[in-house]
């Protein structure tokens, strides 16, 4: 009896690993006459951006016709990983975050788009640096996103204290300090730091020169305390409350909630939506990201998200059509004008770019020549340090470890697991 | 030996153990246990305290679903809602396709819960009520898969389903869920309780096998039919990563994959999450109370039922 | 002799009824079997292949023997997951079917509103995820939870920190599970309920049988087919469970409600390292069907 059961698997194991062996070739298709190019996206109903460039794009190409492939937003990668590994075909791949490009391009999956960044100039492209691959571009960045302060100016002026005109952490921690307490009878926080911990390690690594892959994080220190201090202080929400409650930063901004907090340029049309719609009434501005030492240079954090052509589309040369155009100026234009940040810089797309407040230092902010660190390096090892650093910063923020002991137990976890 | 003979007399029994057809009337002396009042008391306020104590969560589920979507996370807590938005109830039908999510949402449940019972009650006769070689092996091996996790074998399936061009169809998820291990082994695990003696003398009253399983053991496994098929129905509802995983195109996407896109990459639109979860709760209720008819029919029955 | 002389077409006659027997029998699985093969037992099978294996879906696979199984020695992720795991089935097997088996007692009576009460038991199970994990961490919540609150009243010093800290995310996890899966379990208890004699109750009080020994001595002797089937069932989601804890606290804090099937989806579908993956879930599986053989084994000499 033992034995059947032994030959079965066997058997149903090999038909298993033949069946996974037969994906072709993709036939190149000609892309004379009406295409239809499938384009695959996360949350096409709340990400106006997509529908913005399909739209632009198929005026201007009236023989191709794009197809979204909606997918939900959290399980995005796990998602796309899935459908390349069953050999799916969708022509166009978001690239949400730049560790899955380099996951997708070291394996092959992806089309070499290099002569399309050649013809965009890859001066133009901010964010441009993390898809160089050996001199190649398997994707091209079309939205660049880099992180700021957000702040409520009905609460500034209501404590009698000055916008946060570019401040160091110093200034920023006794702001919070001076902005907290209630009005109408609702708590008010001075600042909200979202539970993601970029919020706290990748502005570190920015503005210290840290790097996030070494297993070397002692640089984390102070960024750590600042964040303990304010949450042990009341003055921002503790970490365990908008983890476990899932709060939307979103909510606690635009109720006036929290009077400033860290975040990326993507929430920009968010906020402006809110308030064209009447959900929210909050007078808001942004200000450079706070500085180790107060002053005109501004380091921040930001990615990139890029189109890329999957290896298996039958319709390539309408794919590279597409991505020249939605990276190129006249995608970037129709990004702009509804306050998303494009990779491709020109006059036209910042005077297309509306959606932002007018006063100074929100025009300077954006204006003003900056360092945009990237929020992750690219390496093999992105994922599994991320992994790693996530549930560190977890320990040390619900005040289980110390800061010296979770940083330690990081540099241990990563030199000795993941870097060996 | 069996006592009964003839054909006739098989039916006699199969009828005693069969429930009442619908309309007979059911004397309320066989009606489960009796209680006397002092209990009754006793009984309905533990009851009220565990309603009570068990609906808190969906309680807040409908409150939150009244409020607007910033304020379903307000500091402290809000148990009612300061304002009643009842507009989240009319929007969401045109936020979202929802109708269409609960088509198809209905349409795989009932389709995989119609499949799921009854090839698996046939097979679990094959299991319970016939003798022959390599029936446990193959048993076990039902009931091992069972202990396979889902994610351990996904790739390969997926990658067999791309290659058979069924990714992006409702056949993918209906076959997938339809021929599982579960109900096998549940039905045969009632069937095992009737006893052997019925069968054998329906046999050796030359009834062939499909028509045992059809006149005799299916009538009298009734609860056991409504609850695998109860339980089939709604973890194939509740489902989300099947779909997540095979349905691309919106038009084929259920009502759980529906729910989770309001969960944004930087935003969840709250209020609308728990309208839609009180919207998709309201089928499985109606199933469950139309379940419960058979329950209760399965108490009144004579014979081997209570 | 003559007994002798009968007996060949006697065992003529037995072996093709066998193989009658064989062929209808057959013929009753074959519907399920034909699905239940093709896609489950194949991609299975295929699954414990790739154990053995480097791959990453897009390159060719390689074979690297127990490699996989080597790693997994070494890496502190997985007992840790292990632990989590076997913590997490020690709190959820009794207690889910203790509870499961009280609702099912106490809802088997004759008694207004039973349609009711039952539905409400039963309704933990079927409301969506994503709300069953935001209000009980809202419930949780250490300083505003009701649950908290409720615990300062009576007068307990120091409330636990729930799912906001290593130490008690994991019970945390255990009670909203009970809470959830207890109907669940209910329905199948009730079906089997039922399907006792009512008779033999009548027959014990008519004997003098006072409720305690009615339920020591009817009811549970006739639940144990029901009894060995939830706690098969109980066991085998317990040791599988992911969707909760992931809505729930992903892992967290830290990784101290970090499962075995967590790290599987992990390692599988978000590395890519498709081999390690099988090879924990190889693993898991051992456990589980470890457990199952023993568990069959205990009912078959109670049994006997």
């Amino acid at each position: 009896m033992k034995r059947t059961l032994v030959s079965a698997a066997a058997i149903t194991a090999a038909i298993g690993l033949a069946l996974t062996g037969c994906s072709g070739a993709p036939a190149q298709q000609d892309d004379d006459g009406p295409v239809t190019l499938s384009v695959s996206v996360w949350n096409m109903e709340q990400t106006p951006e997509f529908q913005a460039l399909f739209d632009a794009f198929e005026k201007a190409n009236p023989d191709i016709t794009i197809e979204p492939v909606d997918i939900l937003a959290d399980d995005y990668s796990e998602k796309v990983t899935t459908m390349l590994a069953g050999g799916d075909k969708t022509d166009v791949l978001t690239m949400k975050n730049v560790t899955d490009y380099a996951r997708y391009a070291n394996r092959g999956q992806l089309l070499d788009v290099s002569d399309v960044v050649e013809s965009l100039g890859a001066d133009n492209l901010a964010g441009i640096e993390p898809f160089d691959l050996d001199g190649e571009y398997f994707s091209v960045p079309y939205r660049q996103d880099f992180w700021l302060l957000y702040y409520n100016k009905g609460l500034f002026d209501a404590a009698g204290v000055e916008y946060p005109d570019h401040i160091s952490w110093d200034e920023y921690k006794s702001l919070a300090e001076q902005l907290t307490g209630e009005t109408g009878g609702q708590k008010v926080f001075g600042t909200y730091h979202h539970y993601w911990r970029s919020v706290v390690q990748a502005i570190a690594a920015a503005q210290t020169g840290g790097d996030l892959l070494s297993g070397d994080y002692g640089f984390m220190e102070d960024q750590y305390s600042l964040a303990l201090d304010l949450q042990t202080g009341g003055n921002a929400l503790d970490f365990g409350t908008a983890k476990t409650q899932q709060i939307s930063y979103r909510t606690m901004f635009e109720t006036g909630q929290a009077a400033m907090m860290p975040m990326g340029t993507w929430y920009i049309s968010g906020i402006a939506a809110a308030i064209e719609s009447g959900a929210s009434t909050v007078d808001w501005g942004v200000a450079p990201m706070p500085q180790i030492d107060a002053g005109d240079e501004t380091v921040t954090f930001g990615s990139p998200t890029a189109f890329a052509v999957n290896k298996n589309s039958e319709h390539q040369d309408a794919a590279k059509k597409f991505l020249e155009f939605a990276a190129g100026e006249e995608g970037a234009k129709a990004i702009a004008a509804i306050g998303v940040v494009p990779a491709f810089s020109s006059d036209d797309v910042t005077a297309a770019f509306t959606a932002l407040p007018t006063d100074d230092l929100s025009v300077t902010t954006f204006s003003e020549p900056k360092d945009v660190v990237l929020e992750m390096p690219v390496s093999e090892y992105s994922s599994d340090i991320s992994t790693i650093l996530d549930e560190e910063h977890e320990l040390i923020m619900v005040g289980d470890t110390s800061i010296p002991d979770g940083i330690a137990t990081m540099d241990e976890r990563v030199t000795g697991d993941v870097l060996e | 030996m069996s006592v009964i003979s003839t054909l006739p007399e098989v039916d006699r029994l199969a009828d005693e153990l069969t429930p009442p057809a619908a309309g007979r009337p059911v004397t309320a002396k066989r009606r489960g246990p009796r209680l006397n009042p002092a209990k009754r008391v006793i009984l309905y306020v533990l009851l009220a305290a565990l309603t009570l104590l068990i609906f808190v969560p969906f309680f807040w589920m409908v409150s939150s679903s009244l409020k607007h979507n910033n304020q379903v996370f307000s500091i402290p807590i809000q148990w009612v809602p300061t304002e009643f938005v009842w507009s989240n109830y009319v929007d969401i039908w045109t936020r979202i396709p929802l109708l269409t999510y609960l088509k198809n949402s209905l349409f795989l449940s009932v389709t995989i819960t119609f499949l799921q019972v009854l090839t698996g009650s046939f097979a679990a006769y094959g299991f319970s009520k016939m003798r022959f070689k390599g029936r446990d092996v193959l048993f076990v091996i039902y009931i091992a898969t069972i202990a396979v996790p889902w994610q351990a074998y996904m790739i390969p399936q997926y990658i067999m389903m791309q290659n058979a061009g069924l990714v992006n169809t409702h056949l993918s998820i209906i076959l997938l869920q339809a021929f599982g291990a579960f109900g096998v082994f549940l039905m045969r695990q009632y069937y095992m309780s009737i006893p052997d003696e019925l069968s054998e003398a329906a046999r050796i009253d030359g009834l062939n096998e499909y028509r045992i399983w059809w006149r005799i053991i299916l009538p009298l496994t009734k609860p056991a039919l409504a609850s695998l098929a109860l339980l089939t129905f709604v973890s194939t509802w509740n489902d989300y990563m099947g779909p997540f995983i095979y349905f691309t195109s919106n038009d084929l996407w259920t009502v759980q994959i529906g729910l989770r896109s309001f969960v944004g990459q930087f935003d969840a639109e709250y209020a609308m999450i728990m309208t839609g979860s009180v919207i998709s709760v309201i089928p499985i209720v109606i199933v469950f109370l139309l379940g419960q008819r058979f329950f209760i029919q399965g108490i009144a029955t004579s014979g081997l039922k209570g | 002799m003559a007994i002798a002389a009968t007996r060949a077409p006697v065992r003529q006659q037995s072996r093709a009824r066998a193989r009658r027997n064989a062929l209808v029998g057959w013929s009753f699985i074959l519907p399920n079997f034909i699905g239940f093969a093709v896609l489950t037992l194949i991609p299975m099978g295929a699954a414990f292949v790739i154990a053995f294996m480097e791959w990453d879906s897009y390159s060719p696979p390689e074979w690297v023997g127990v490699e996989n199984f080597e790693r997994l020695l070494g890496d502190q992720s997985f007992w840790i997951a292990l632990g989590n795991t076997a913590y997490y089935a020690a709190g959820h097997i009794p207690l889910t079917m203790l509870a499961a088996l009280g609702l099912a007692l106490l809802l088997n009576k004759r008694i207004r509103g039973l349609g009711f009460f039952r539905t409400t038991m039963f309704f933990p199970y079927i409301t969506s995820l994503v709300a069953v994990a935001v209000v009980w961490n809202m419930l949780f919540n250490p300083t505003m939870g009701p649950i908290n609150q409720f615990l300062e009243w009576i007068g307990v010093q120091d409330p636990p920190g729930w799912t906001t800290t290593s130490a008690w995310s994991m019970p945390a996890v255990i009670i909203t599970s009970v809470w959830r899966d207890m109907g669940y379990y209910m329905v199948l208890y009730l079906a089997g309920l039922q399907a006792i004699p009512q008779e033999y109750y009548e027959a014990a009080e008519v004997d003098g049988a006072n409720a305690w020994q009615r339920f020591w001595n009817i009811t549970i002797p006739s639940l144990r087919p029901t009894t060995f089937f939830v706690l098969i069932m109980v066991t085998i989601a317990s040791f599988k469970v992911f969707d909760l804890i992931v809505v729930m606290t992903d892992g967290g804090p830290g990784r101290s409600t970090l499962v075995l099937s967590q790290l599987i989806y992990r390692e599988g579908i978000r590395e890519n390292r498709f081999g390690y993956s099988s090879a924990i879930s190889l693993v898991l599986f051992l456990i589980v069907l470890v457990f199952t053989v023993v568990q069959f084994r205990i009912q078959k000499r109670k049994e006997d």
